[in-house]
């Protein structure tokens, strides 16, 4: 039985087995900007070239589904530019009212904020004013925020879906209440106060929880598989199992079961080691897990992790972008991916991805040898 | 003089800043590594016993902790305070050549890339080894890391990158760095970084946590 590419990843969600092994990465937005070489502005702003780009970057290279990092970009996004000036090919500077962006084809926006204010002491957060009841942004990366217009959170899955129908398998992204916690007040501040002020910490996250719940039960409203939990900071590299158990995973399961609730897909992305908490990001109750970074960026090896938590989660990853895709030889490159197709036959529901996104300089020719894998071994009997 | 060593030991390993701070709970109401050194000077102990004989080994244990994975950020941050309160009452000693650091480090995050958590680490980690330590800060230029060498002689610089695009921004600064300073050693770090890239790139040093960059330029001191 032949399967279409949104089937074969719903199966792989199901526990099922499809045809063969669904393969579905996230890009970076460096690597997007890579492959597709758009005005990169515009491409961060507009929604519709956006939704152009993923769907063009899954049909060149074979993916099964879309993830879509970004939502609620606004149609009016130009009407607050002061000036846009063509820098060089590739590279654009766009002036706001209080800060400059710096868009380039190498990866992220670079922001310089004009007049930032200083990040408050957790003491001095008033929990009404300054957590938001409406989550309106996305703390993108380390003073990269991605502002969601109110009036089209969701646009994009729209776009998609008219131009992909039924084929591929979509897949919004919400990030965890813990990353807006440390977004909030500085990441030093932030694991500071797990330890100095809990109770204030735990107020905080129950805040951002609520909205958060909100947003994804507003995005389950829509045609999407599948909900991903961006959470990188939960991972050993940063807090104990015991903070995870404290400050990440009581959060993260409210949302999640409403995300169940409404009959979606929901898995967790942290990066880097997380072997010591397979067990309790299981007990979130999210249906899957993505990244799973082998070494030396991690600490998973994939057939442990199905071994321990694959009768209840599919897993989504886990080949290592940098050392397995950028930097590695053809053979090294084919040999790891190979490695890990194998391994994830042998579990119940296994998607082949990048554990962490597609860095942006892999190559266009090295991507293509992940679908000519997952087709020529990814088959199951 | 022992018993103001270990007890200041213990508060830094601890994260026991001062008297106040409520963390950790079983030391409540104890001095911390803030009250026990100033006793510990107006007891006659010597500057340079509390550094390398409490101070420094204390952050030693730290930082073996963190690299077994037997503690995280939030308690190495706060033996960081500790070790930084403790300090502030060497600083006169510093100051007036009684003891001295064992040399400097200069570390930054390399260009384009706004990332910090790693290199701040890495700085207090070092900083609480002896040495002393100038942060460049974030997105630092090529052009700034020489400047950098070339004031502070016989440093040993230090490049963090979490990005894979800003590994070539690395990849520049080292080769840049080392073709005007053929004999600087240059370590380097960043979660997406592994040895074969640090030393194809010309690092002297990969430090995949901050003891192993600890461990490193101690060893060269």
């Amino acid at each position: 039985m032949s399967y279409t590419p949104r089937e074969r990843v719903m199966a792989a969600m199901n526990l099922q087995k499809p045809d063969r092994v669904p393969l579905m990465c996230q890009f970076s937005i460096g690597s997007m900007m890579q492959q597709l070489k758009p005005s990169p502005a515009e491409f961060w702003y507009d929604g519709e070239l956006f939704a152009l780009g993923l769907v063009e970057l899954c049909n060149r290279f074979d993916f099964d589904g879309i993830l879509v990092s970004l939502h609620g970009h606004s149609p009016d996004w130009r009407d607050k530019v002061i000036s846009f000036k063509e820098l060089e090919e590739g590279r654009q500077e766009l002036v706001f009212e209080d800060r400059q962006e710096l868009h380039s084809w190498t990866d992220l926006p670079m922001v310089k904020y004009f007049d930032k204010a200083a990040l408050k002491n957790i003491d001095d957060i008033d929990i009404d004013n300054d957590v938001p009841d409406v989550i309106d942004y996305i703390p993108v990366s380390q003073n990269l925020y991605f502002k969601i217009d109110k009036d089209h959170p969701f646009d994009i899955f729209v776009f998609l879906r008219e131009m992909v129908g039924n084929t591929y398998s979509i897949h919004g992204e919400i990030t965890s209440p813990f990353d807006y916690l440390l977004d909030l007040l500085g990441y030093e501040q932030g694991l500071i106060s797990l330890i100095m002020n809990p109770e204030k910490c735990k107020q905080i996250l129950q805040k951002f929880t609520d909205g958060i719940t909100k947003l994804a039960v507003e995005m389950c409203k829509y045609d999407i598989d599948a909900i991903k939990i961006s959470s990188p900071f939960a991972g050993m590299g940063f807090i104990s199992p015991e903070h995870y158990q404290e400050f990440v995973l009581p959060y993260e399961s409210q949302f999640i079961k409403k995300v169940r609730e409404a009959g979606k897909h929901v898995y967790i992305h942290t990066c880097g080691h997380i072997d010591d908490r397979l067990e309790l990001m299981q007990l979130s109750g999210a249906s899957g897990l993505e990244c799973l970074d082998p070494e030396p960026v991690g600490n998973v090896d994939l057939k442990d992790a199905f071994n321990r938590i694959g009768d209840k989660m599919f897993i989504k990853g886990n080949i290592d972008s940098v050392n397995s895709l950028l930097y590695a030889s053809n053979e090294k490159a084919e040999e790891d991916v190979l490695k890990i197709i194998e391994t994830g036959k042998s579990g119940k529901g296994f998607i082949l991805s990048t554990a962490c996104s597609i860095a942006p300089m892999v190559t266009e020719e090295r991507l293509h040898i992940l679908s000519k894998l997952a087709e020529s071994a990814g088959k199951y009997s | 003089m022992d018993n103001f060593i270990d007890r200041i030991s213990i508060s830094i390993q601890r994260g026991k800043i001062d008297a106040n701070s409520p963390y950790p709970p079983d030391m409540k109401g104890e001095p911390g590594a803030d009250e026990l050194t100033r006793e510990a000077l107006q007891n006659g102990v010597a500057a340079n016993d509390i550094l390398t004989l409490a101070m420094i080994p204390a952050m030693g244990i730290v930082g073996e902790l963190f690299k077994d994975k037997k503690l995280f950020v939030p308690q190495v941050l706060m033996s960081a305070k500790a070790m930084n309160s403790a300090m502030l009452h060497l600083k006169p000693y510093f100051t007036s050549g009684e003891i001295k650091q064992r040399g400097t480090f200069v570390i930054g995050t390399v260009s384009g890339d706004l990332h910090d958590i790693g290199k701040n680490l890495v700085s207090m980690m070092i900083e609480g080894s002896g040495w002393r330590v100038i942060d460049l800060g974030v997105d630092v230029k090529t052009e700034r890391f020489i400047e950098a060498v070339q004031e502070n002689p016989g440093c040993i610089l230090g490049m963090s990158a979490l990005l894979t695009t800003t590994m070539e921004s690395m990849e520049k600064s080292v080769r840049q760095v080392r073709s005007n300073y053929p004999s600087q050693r240059i370590l380097v770090g960043g979660a997406p970084l592994s040895k074969e890239f640090a030393f194809r790139i010309g690092a002297d040093m990969y430090a995949p946590n901050p003891q192993v960059a600890v461990e490193y330029i101690n060893s060269i001191a």
